[in-house]
């Protein structure tokens, strides 16, 4: 099967709630793909969709060419976490995971593998409901993978676990992308996914804002800026303003100057005889692109609403 | 389904409260059905008690033990959200609730198979001492008996029965403690309403419709004629009561979202 997910035009109401306004995405396999947006911008419900629980109002979701709720063993074909409490206290993890392998026809050796994989083995035959947050988390993750399957869908995983974890989570889901699988994760924060995601999925109120590769989103962001490092502030700013640039202070002793190539800016600089210990390119962060993103979706939301208004 | 089973299985026997439950069954029937036999004495012929009905006294009680299990088994993965784990592993979700279906009708079946039994073996043992004997017209307890033989199968019968009951409303209202408060009220409140109703006519409608009384009827060995309902008939109505339990909980698991 191709390792896939395709989510097209999906609607959802709750009542009088729109949860979902025609969500529409794909995961491809080989990558992670970030599935960013505000809290209720549904996020969840859309994760729920793929996975066969909630139904929709209109649109699909197809794992691999195939609705969720058709596939034989699905967790050999989609491995998901969605809540890392969703267990039952009593039970000790390594029971948590054998009645799930049970369920996909597997057995009690390859609990003992993803058990390996997540770095759970101490814990494992303890109660559940003595696990530490982070813990659940890796125990969720084993989860997933129990079908070793070519497509992963995890919400928010990163929630609630301390930075070493963090670090963990990010190179083991690089990891499972660099296998080929299909990794769709989602955050509420932009920046837990720097140094992970390679793709974005920006949502906001049930449908897709920005469907975009993380170095284009960068890229773009980034503009022709150029970052230059100096002492003399002041006379910089004169200097490079003279010159035809747009000059803004971004730091101490920092400066982001735009409309000029980063040669023109150090020949300026020279002729004007201006220290300075650092010109480079601008590298806008994965959140500062993101908040210029969104931030034109608000303006563009408030344009329409006051045109709508006239 | 295999699949399924072997899951609800696991699920069942890895929680330490599965084990307590089900020897709490055992231990309830027993105790309240020896403690039954012990306080009824038969002073004559024709004294109007039903030896093999008061041995199985404990049956009404035990039923009580026997729907937290089954509660249990639907409404501990709704309070944890396990339930979309489950579900997410096993799509077909009519093929879940069955799993669990069989899986505690199993193991309802056992304890209740040893509960009664040794409730059966405790009134043989104490009954003739309370004057049940063959002058005052009871033959000893035996399950060679046939009326006797159908009480005891028969109330096994009535916790699984109630089980199913349980399954189905737990997986109806999708809260463990809200579905214990419905089937005990179903069980006990019947009886206390019918005890109110002055009308007879209206009293042996409500005696034949309740899921309690209609399905203990399956317990009479003395007096059958007499009965609202006679004793297979009595727990069908059980029957019907756990298949609509079970036939609404399935839709409205089909219908709502995880």
């Amino acid at each position: 099967m191709e390792a896939t997910i395709e989510v097209t035009g999906l609607r959802k109401r709750f009542g009088p709630t729109v949860a979902l306004d025609g969500m529409t995405f794909t995961v491809t396999p080989g990558k992670v793909t970030g599935f960013v947006g505000p809290n209720g911008a549904g996020k969840s419900t859309t994760m729920r969709a793929i996975l066969g629980l909630d139904s929709v109002d209109a649109g699909h979701a197809l794992v691999g060419g195939r609705p969720y709720r058709t596939l034989r063993h699905p967790l050999r074909q989609v491995g998901s976490l969605l809540d890392a409490g969703a267990l039952q206290p009593a039970r000790t993890g390594r029971n948590h995971l054998l009645w799930l392998a049970h369920s996909q026809g597997l057995g009690a050796r390859r609990v003992d593998e993803v058990v390996g994989q997540v770095g759970l083995a101490s814990a494992i035959r303890r109660r559940a409901g003595s696990y530490s947050l982070g813990m659940r988390q890796r125990l969720g993750i084993a989860a997933a993978l129990l079908g070793d399957p070519p497509v992963l869908v995890l919400d928010e995983p990163v929630n609630g676990m301390d930075p070493e974890g963090i670090r963990w989570m990010r190179g083991f889901l690089r990891s499972l992308a660099a296998e080929g699988r299909a990794v769709l994760v989602s955050s509420h924060l932009m920046s837990e996914l720097q140094d992970t995601a390679d793709h974005v999925v920006i949502v906001g109120r049930g449908k897709v804002i920005a469907d975009v590769s993380v170095a284009d989103l960068i890229e773009s962001a980034s503009g022709d800026r150029i970052t230059l490092l100096t002492t003399a502030r002041t006379q910089a700013m004169t200097v490079l303003a003279h010159a035809g640039a747009t000059v803004a202070v971004t730091g101490a002793d920092t400066l982001t100057v735009s409309g000029l190539s980063g040669e023109r800016v150090v020949a300026v600089l020279g002729e004007n005889a201006v220290p300075f210990s650092e010109v480079s390119a601008h590298r806008a962060s994965l959140e500062e692109a993101y908040m210029e993103l969104t931030r034109d979706a608000v303006e563009f939301h408030a344009a329409v609403a006051e045109e709508a208004a006239r | 389904m295999k699949e399924a089973l072997h899951v609800e299985w696991t699920k069942l026997r890895t929680v330490a409260g599965t084990a307590w439950l089900l020897a709490a069954v055992v231990l309830l029937t027993v105790a309240l059905g020896v403690a039954a036999s012990a306080v009824v004495s038969c002073s004559g012929l024709g004294c109007g008690q039903d030896p093999a009905k008061i041995s199985l006294t404990g049956i009404a009680f035990g039923q009580a033990v026997v729907a937290v299990l089954a509660v249990l088994a639907v409404g501990g993965e709704y309070s944890t959200g396990m339930i979309r784990v489950t579900f997410a592993a096993i799509p077909r979700r009519s093929t879940v609730l069955a799993a669990k279906a069989l899986v505690v009708s199993g193991l309802v079946s056992v304890a209740g198979a040893a509960a009664v039994l040794v409730s059966v073996l405790a009134g043989r043992i104490i009954l003739p001492g309370n004057g049940f004997t063959e002058a005052h017209g009871h033959a000893t307890l035996s399950l060679a008996d046939g009326p006797v033989l159908r009480a005891a199968v028969g109330s096994v019968l009535y916790l699984v029965l109630v089980g199913l009951l349980a399954l189905g409303v737990a997986t109806a209202v999708r809260d463990a403690a809200a579905a214990i408060g419905v089937v005990l009220g179903l069980l006990y409140l019947f009886p206390i309403v019918a005890a109110v109703v002055s009308d007879p006519d209206w009293f042996k409608r409500l005696q034949r419709i309740s899921p309690m009384t209609a399905g203990l009827a399956v317990q009479a060995t003395t007096g059958v004629g007499s009965l609202p309902v006679s004793p297979w008939a009595g727990l069908g109505v059980l029957g019907l009561w756990a298949a609509g339990a079970l036939v609404v909980g399935g839709s409205l698991l089909r219908w709502r979202d995880a």
